[in-house]
């Protein structure tokens, strides 16, 4: 690297350093970090950066600091309407200057900006005594399917794929079922929550200002169809189901594990299953059957 | 010889495609002549927005404009993101590739801005031969916005419009001039901005630019987010006189109305095309009411929201 470029570098070091700096450009210019790259006092500063008639040095390089974290914030609370209601403006905007610090982008689209909130706000959550569900863990579980939304919504679907047919299904033979596994759609996606937090988001999504929910064990699939992201709540067998399916096992074992759950009664059982595999191969859960 | 736009077609009068939109376009299939996407929103949607824009890509032309290519920066050029762009251009039949004479970031992060350089030889070479390594893998010319910005650099030893007009000879690249932003650059650095439209090499641009932005009273941003202002369509007219007519679009990316109120703003630039009208000296002058108390957000980022049922 010449000097020239090096010369640069360093300009485009200290001036990241200072826009990003959480507590404002003076302090940003007075950090170890920028001061490394270019040594000067906030009155030096007109050796970098010109004054116009209108405005200081410092204030020019102020627009730019501004602008990073509204612009960053404004995308995170269009990824997180819900989770923004349930926190309040305030308290959303204090965690996301946190996260930024945290997990600055990297990525050259916005899409990915998001992705470790959740997680961050599970990095930081406040450790209880007795590991209590609380308010904070519902807050985290807003996150949490705000960002399966959005990864669903944009991410690969079945909508150019051929989804399992009536015809396919009827064509085989039912002593053959057992021994198959069945595909999952790229889109779904199987939940479990601590609480309904599927309905707060829609409420809040649709503009209310829902009340935070009791606690209730929640089960979720999750899947797209013609480009719309579709959520069902499910009964905790279909979940136990539906997981041991998802996790590979052929049909048979599946349905062998689950009548020994004792989730249900054996007599229940069997109009259940026709019921739950006609609705589950409707809904495109399914894309394909395999025999190994 | 070098031809007019590089040799590409003037398209008409585009606007700038957006989420909020979608559903109008696909229903009505308004008579707009092109639309440009935002690059990095698309190329790597398996989703809804990639599904609708291969439905606009079948009926009208695109154009892709990127928002981070960080050109400027120091940090390596990202092949991958090069490759993705390339692969998105093929599969709409873009016209072209445009993005910003900008750093976006440094050190592997991005801030998602587009943030000026200081210019001067130095820096004129970096990006000359950076523009040349992705003109080589896009194996076609890369298109150049002059960005707004909100600070000069004391390293700086020429004008943006030197420095733009020599690194498109110099890299051999198109430019998408912004009248809007020469406008935005001008009154905050306190320029002249007929000199810098007037010092363009005409035949190298290849679009143009057109969008509204906020007065701050001692400042302008480029908020995208209103109608274009007189002096930024007296630009246009000059710009229009210089070039000969070159594809021209509107932005409105903040506050964005209804489709036919956006298309609307963008026809007006029928009343600036007429070859005899003359460019008033006067009206390069800011008549907006200042709003000194906003909190404009520079370009605001385009984000696209899941939609769930």
């Amino acid at each position: 690297m010449s000097d020239e470029s090096r010369n640069l570098d360093r300009i485009q070091r200290w001036m990241q350093t200072v826009i990003c700096w959480p507590s404002g450009v003076e302090a940003g210019i007075a950090s170890e970090e920028a001061q490394s790259k270019i040594p000067l006092q906030s009155s030096e500063l007109d050796t970098v950066i010109t004054a116009s008639s209108q405005l200081t040095s410092q204030e020019r390089l102020g627009i730019y600091a501004n602008a990073y974290y509204a612009r960053l914030l404004e995308c995170l609370s269009e990824e997180y309407p819900a989770l923004v209601c349930a926190m309040g403006k305030t308290a959303f905007g204090a965690f996301s200057m946190e996260f930024l610090q945290e997990y600055p982008s990297t990525s050259y689209t916005l899409c990915e900006l998001g992705a470790h909130f959740p997680q961050f706000l599970k990095e930081t959550k406040p450790a209880t005594e007795d590991g209590e569900v609380n308010w904070t863990d519902f807050l985290i579980e807003i996150a949490w399917l705000e960002r399966v939304y959005s990864e669903v919504f944009d991410g690969p679907g079945i909508e150019r794929e051929t989804v399992l047919s009536a015809e396919t299904l009827n064509s085989i033979a039912p002593e053959v079922w057992p021994e198959l596994r069945l595909k999952m759609a790229p889109c779904f996606r199987l939940l479990e929550f601590q609480f309904p937090v599927h309905e707060y988001i829609s409420n809040a999504r649709q503009g209310n200002s829902p009340t935070i929910p009791e606690q209730q064990i929640t089960y979720l699939a999750i899947t797209r169809r013609n480009f719309i992201v579709r959520r069902e709540s499910i009964s905790q067998s279909e979940y136990f189901l539906l997981s041991k399916l998802e996790q590979g096992l052929k049909v048979g074992d599946a349905i062998t594990q689950f009548a020994e759950s004792g989730l249900m009664e054996p007599d229940e059982l069997d109009v259940n299953l026709h019921q739950w595999f006609r609705h589950w191969m409707a809904s495109g859960f399914f894309i394909d059957v395999c025999d190994s | 010889m070098l031809k007019p736009r590089l040799g590409y077609d003037n398209l008409g009068l585009g606007v700038g495609l957006r989420t909020v939109h979608f559903a109008h376009i696909l229903e009505h299939e308004p008579e707009v002549d092109w639309f440009e996407i935002i690059s990095e929103n698309f190329m790597d949607s398996e989703g809804r927005p990639r599904s609708v824009l291969e439905q606009i890509a079948e009926r009208y032309p695109i154009v892709m404009h990127g928002v981070s290519l960080s050109i400027g920066s120091t940090d390596p050029l990202n092949r991958d993101y090069l490759k993705k762009l390339k692969s998105l251009a093929e599969s709409v039949n873009a016209h072209w590739i445009s993005d910003h004479v900008c750093w976006t970031g440094v050190a592997g992060r991005n801030t998602h801005d587009l943030l000026p350089i200081p210019y001067n030889e130095s820096t004129l070479s970096h990006l000359v031969k950076r523009i040349r390594i992705v003109q080589e893998i896009l194996e076609r010319p890369l298109v150049l916005e002059n960005p707004s910005s909100y600070l000069e650099f004391k390293d700086s030893t020429m004008t943006e419009s030197e420095f733009v007009c020599r690194m498109a000879e110099e890299a051999e690249c198109g430019l998408l001039l912004d009248v809007n932003n020469v406008y935005v650059s001008s009154v905050n650095h306190e320029f002249d901005p007929v000199k810098y439209v007037e010092a363009i090499p005409a035949k190298r641009v290849v679009q143009c630019h057109l969008a509204g932005h906020t007065n701050c009273g001692t400042h302008l941003i480029d908020t995208h987010n209103g109608q274009v202002i007189d002096p930024v369509w007296e630009l246009f007219q000059l710009l229009h006189q210089r070039t000969g007519g070159v594809s021209t679009l509107l932005e409105w990316d903040a506050d964005i109305p209804p489709f036919p109120v956006v298309h609307e703003e963008v026809l007006k630039a029928k009343n600036y095309m007429d070859e005899k009208l003359h460019v008033s000296e006067k009206s390069f002058v800011e008549k907006a009411v200042a709003n000194t108390s906003s909190t404009a957000i520079p370009h605001p980022a385009s984000f696209i929201t899941a939609e769930v049922e």
